[in-house]
């Protein structure tokens, strides 16, 4: 699957040319309750001078795990970071991160801030002060030299990140999601500028790696786009873009590597599969009972959002333009549809979403018919027998337990985040209870229960 | 890439000295004249049978004043470097924070008072001779009251640092140094001059009460406004006394105004939020110090040559550097490893024989009775700290929700609480147990009004706090929904205040132990009033210097302190942290 571009020097097994490279890295944190959780996943990637490569991913896919060990931030479990062929020791000294928080220091004026990046160099003040005049001055921030982070805009802000990466002379800019925190028009013309300072090779600035989940912001970008596959983190689609700057993204070519990408990511996610065996007794077989699947941590209540939107545009039928519709980025609309089509409300032929008859039923029911419709649905996934089957036995189960169950079960998932959704899915269909100040997930407290309890106290 | 904004840049004005930096130099001036002229009074000749005499003519008072001020000061730079030093290696160190944090919980229940006379004739016998001895243990009683707090603050403030700071920092290359003065410090700064500031009040008490003690049959007196004042009430001299307590006030006002507020004016910038705030805290010193052109003058003049000349003489002898870098760098970090290690393993050694020596004269001095009478006596003063932290809230909870509600007292009261808190009451102890002398009230039920009397403001300025934290919202809601009178209270106010009231009667109950000594046995001229309490047993076996005994009873009351931390407040702080916490 990854690509890795053929070496420039001959003979030798280490790509010289490649400013940094990831060697097999794989990345494993531990977790609460002893479990672990691995991130990444024999990772081979090399960033060559003179590109700007994209990483996509959706969220809690490890792009900032991989972009951490790039930069030595973060050491990897096994493999190993090269920086010209050279293993890296400590952080990477030809790498600067631009942050998507911006991560500025709130008690230092934007000119301090820039300062920043020069600290560890031994200069005499007059030189690092023409060193931090020249950021300044290329990133547009004159004027601005002694207003604090706060008295500035998001994309101010986001200019002195950048100013102060650029002053450390790096040989590789890292962008860490460094535009999804602003508006669109102030993200777009700071994207450009960014562009024409890697073209331009006004400064040391050989390469970009950016790490995004805006498929546009990759292609619009990027001369090569890598995608990242969650859990764990893998190397899914490595392709080229050689389209001209500025670029278009009206240009089919442009249209075609977006459609690509989706479609990539689509695939993963939201696989097609075989026609399903032959219903017995009228009951559909789910495919989630035949094998242990994960859900989508994705709360009820887009979930019902999502089916509502589909019910009242009857054309809306394909992902990206339910992406569009909904305002989410496309990686977060795939969970949901995702969510969706477990609970067999929607299916998806390729990157169309279309109501199930089960789905049809459900949109038009009042609130208890829904409520027994995914109370059906839950019982069905094979991943909430393991809350179910305790309860079937047991008045309630420590919280811990579960947590590990699904930790043996799905080893690449955030278990935590997991059994959240469930609780929250659990509790809408009414099957179970939980209890966030004994960590004990219950048996729902049904109605006649509670009036015999009542009989039972007064009796006493 | 011209940027299209508002242009913020100001034209540079041609700033020049005037006499404002006139001023702040005669400032500058008068204040290092001034601690050499105070501090030379510390290191004369003391003999501990013949104490200095305190003399209670009024114009000595500003004398006394300067000394027990500098004292104060000496003891906060120590708590401050002791506080950046293990502060640092709790929030860096994983073996160190192991160790770290359980020994600072419990030092901070530790009763500081009763250890007086044990430390006093350690250091008398550190400084034979001199009155420095006496000097260190005061400074010493100051430093163990005020530093846990700052220290327990200086960890949290440094754990709790955005993480995308410290990669920054990290991706950055900044050395350690670097990181310390550029992140860590200033992203602390906040919280750090605020706890200093609470803890520096606190001071106040101990150094009141370090200054004329009874150790070992024989009265010591160091000069200070807390002997002063002792002596006075000793010569039944009222006058002199109400003097000292006028200037304890404007002591206690004066490092108000001039350190606290213009320290809490220039840390607002250190804020973590990214928004302006409304209000910035304001200081009429600070804006006035903000004028002075000196500041700008060294920075340019002196700061900056000298750096530069720094980094030019680095440079020439740079080669050098780089060839040995790795191979010193990797021993000295051994050397310094194994020269930590010594050290610990020594101060545990250290610890394990005084611990031994300790056990071994309770075991052969104390019988099983006197234990149990200390615990009994232990449940006598718990009982007094119990009551006086129920009356406490009962009483200043709807003061302070009252206060809070109306904006204009609370700018009033909140610093008012503030400087209540920190006046050492113990030196107003005589003429109250004089009143109770004279009304024949039971010190048994006294002593509660002497410790209320010095820690019961921390409940209400944390219940004003706590009031006024209360989101605007959520009272126009309940004043929507028709919430009035209890059904307001129940399910809005106190749910509110509660987690800053845990805050406050905690820290209230915890002076309180520390006040019992003092308050369970007081003086009014010849009258000695003693209460059934464990606080008072200690202050009598300090007097009379029995060693076993003092460790026995502080012990006890240590055990105390730290079954009712564990036991009450660690569990209500969670429960108020898990259901009250406003996001």
């Amino acid at each position: 699957m990854p690509t890795v571009l053929p070496s420039s020097t001959a003979g030798t097994a280490l790509d010289q040319s490649a400013i940094a490279e990831l060697c097999h890295v794989t990345k494993t944190y531990a977790v609460a309750g002893g479990r672990e959780l691995k991130v990444l996943d024999q990772i081979d990637l090399a960033i060559h001078e003179g590109e700007l490569l994209a990483l996509l991913g959706q969220s809690g896919s490890g792009k900032s795990t991989l972009l951490r060990c790039l930069t030595g931030l973060t050491v990897p479990t096994s493999g190993r970071v090269l920086t010209y062929g050279k293993l890296l020791e400590g952080i990477n000294p030809y790498a600067s991160i631009v942050f998507q928080t911006f991560a500025l220091y709130p008690w230092l004026t934007v000119e301090q801030n820039v300062a920043v990046g020069l600290m560890s160099k031994s200069l005499i003040r007059a030189d690092k002060e023409a060193a931090v005049e020249k950021a300044i001055d290329l990133i547009g921030l004159n004027n601005y030299h002694d207003a604090y982070p706060r008295e500035i805009s998001g994309g101010m802000r986001q200019r002195v990140g950048i100013a102060r990466a650029l002053v450390a002379e790096p040989k590789i800019l890292c962008l860490d999601e460094a535009f999804s925190a602003l508006d669109v028009l102030t993200a777009e013309n700071l994207r450009n500028e960014v562009v024409t300072l890697w073209k331009e090779q006004a400064t040391t600035l050989k390469s970009i790696f950016m790490v995004t989940h805006n498929i546009e912001e990759a292609v619009e970008m990027a001369t090569r786009i890598c995608v990242l596959f969650p859990h764990p983190g893998r190397l899914g689609l490595v392709m080229e873009n050689n389209l001209a700057y500025p670029r278009n993204p009206n240009h089919p070519e442009f249209q075609r590597l977006v459609n690509v990408i989706h479609e990539t990511i689509t695939m993963q996610a939201l696989p097609d599969h075989p026609p399903e065996p032959v219903s017995v007794a009228g009951k559909p077989v789910s495919r989630a009972r035949t094998r242990m699947e994960s859900i989508p941590t994705v709360p009820v209540g887009r979930i019902l959002g999502l089916l509502s939107i589909l019910h009242d545009n009857p054309d809306l039928d394909n992902i990206y333009d339910i992406a569009n519709e909904i305002g989410k980025d496309y990686g977060e609309t795939i969970s949901l549809v995702k969510a969706t089509e477990i609970l067999e409300f929607v299916e998806t032929p390729k990157d169309e979403v279309r109501f199930t008859e089960l789905g049809k039923k459900f949109i038009n029911a009042d609130s208890d018919t829904r409520k027994v419709i995914f109370a059906e649905q839950v019982k069905k996934l094979r991943l909430f027998h393991i809350i179910l089957g305790y309860l079937e036995v047991q008045e309630e189960v420590d919280a811990e337990t579960v947590l590990k169950d699904i930790s043996t079960a799905l080893p690449y998932e955030n278990a935590d985040n997991v059994l959240h959704t469930m609780i929250a899915w659990g509790r809408y269909a009414g099957l179970m209870d939980y209890d966030a100040n004994t960590k004990m997930l219950t048996r729902p407290e049904a109605e006649e229960e509670k009036e015999e309890e009542k009989k039972e106290e007064s009796a006493k | 890439m011209k940027s299209t904004a508002t242009q913020l840049g100001v034209p540079e004005i041609e700033r020049t000295f005037s006499w404002v930096d006139v001023v702040v130099l005669l400032g500058v001036f008068g204040l290092l004249w001034t601690i050499l002229h105070f501090g030379r009074g510390m290191v004369i000749h003391f003999d501990e049978n013949q104490s200095p005499a305190i003399s209670t003519d009024i114009r000595t008072i500003p004398y006394y004043a300067g000394r027990t001020v500098l004292r104060m000061w000496i003891a906060f730079v120590f708590s401050l470097l002791f506080t950046f030093a293990v502060g640092y290696a709790a929030a860096k160190n994983r073996v160190a924070r192991a160790v770290i944090l359980p020994a600072l919980d419990i030092l901070q229940s530790v009763p500081v008072l009763g250890f007086l006379s044990i430390t006093v004739t350690g250091f008398m016998a550190l400084f034979p001779g001199s009155l420095l001895g006496v000097e260190c243990a005061s400074i010493f009683a100051i430093f163990t009251g005020q530093v846990w707090n700052m220290t327990f603050g200086f960890y949290h403030s440094l754990v709790t640092i955005p993480k995308d700071l410290q990669e920054a920092a990290i991706n950055f290359r900044l050395s350690r140094w670097q990181r310390f003065g550029t992140l860590e410090v200033p992203s602390s700064m906040h919280s750090l001059i605020w706890n200093s500031m609470m803890s520096f009040g606190g001071g106040w008490f101990f150094v009141a009460q370090s200054e004329a003690i009874t150790v070992l049959n024989k009265n010591i007196k160091l000069p200070g406004l807390g002997s002063y004042m002792a002596t006075a009430v000793e010569k039944g001299d009222n006058t002199a006394a109400i003097w000292a307590i006028v200037a304890m006030l404007a002591v206690i006002i004066a490092s108000d105004q001039l350190i606290w507020r213009p320290l809490l004016a220039w840390a607002d910038k250190f804020k973590m939020e990214l928004t302006e705030s409304g209000d910035a805290p304001q200081s009429w010193l600070y804006t006035f110090l903000r004028r002075a052109y000196l500041f700008d003058w060294v920075e340019e003049k002196i700061s900056r040559p000298l750096s530069d000349a720094f980094i030019r003489l680095k440079k020439r002898f740079g080669s050098l550097e780089v060839i040995t870098a790795r191979p010193t760098k990797a021993a000295g970090r051994w050397i310094s490893r194994l020269l930590l290690g010594v050290i610990i393993l020594w101060l545990i050694y250290q610890m394990i024989l005084g611990a031994v020596a300790a056990i071994d004269s309770v075991y052969n001095h104390v019988t099983w009775q006197q234990f149990f009478r200390l615990c009994f006596l232990g449940s006598l003063t718990m009982g007094r700290v119990a009551v006086m932290t129920i009356l406490a809230t009962l009483i200043w909870t709807p003061v302070g929700v009252w206060i809070a509600a109306k904006p204009s007292v609370a700018r009033f009261a909140q610093p008012f609480a503030q400087i209540a808190a920190s006046f050492p009451v113990n030196m107003t102890f005589p003429f109250v147990v004089g009143f109770f002398v004279a009304t024949h009230i039971s010190i048994n039920w006294g002593s509660i009004l002497l410790i209320a009397m010095g820690t019961q403001w921390y409940i209400l300025f944390n219940v004003i706090a706590g009031a006024m934290a209360i989101p605007n919202d959520l009272k126009e809601a309940a004043t929507t929904y028709g919430l009035h009178g209890w059904s307001r209270w129940r399910t809005l106010i106190l749910p509110a205040i509660f987690p800053f009231w845990v805050t406050g009667a905690c820290t209230a109950a915890g002076g309180a132990w520390n006040a019992s000594i003092v308050a369970e046995l007081a003086t009014w001229g010849n009258t000695t009033l003693t209460a059934d309490g464990l606080g008072a047993y200690i202050a009598e076996v300090t007097q009379k210097g029995d060693t076993p005994m003092i460790i026995c009873s502080i012990a006890v009351m240590c055990i105390f302190v730290v079954i009712t931390n564990k036991l009450l407040w660690r569990r209500l702080y969670d429960y108020a942290e898990k259901r009250f916490h406003l996001d």
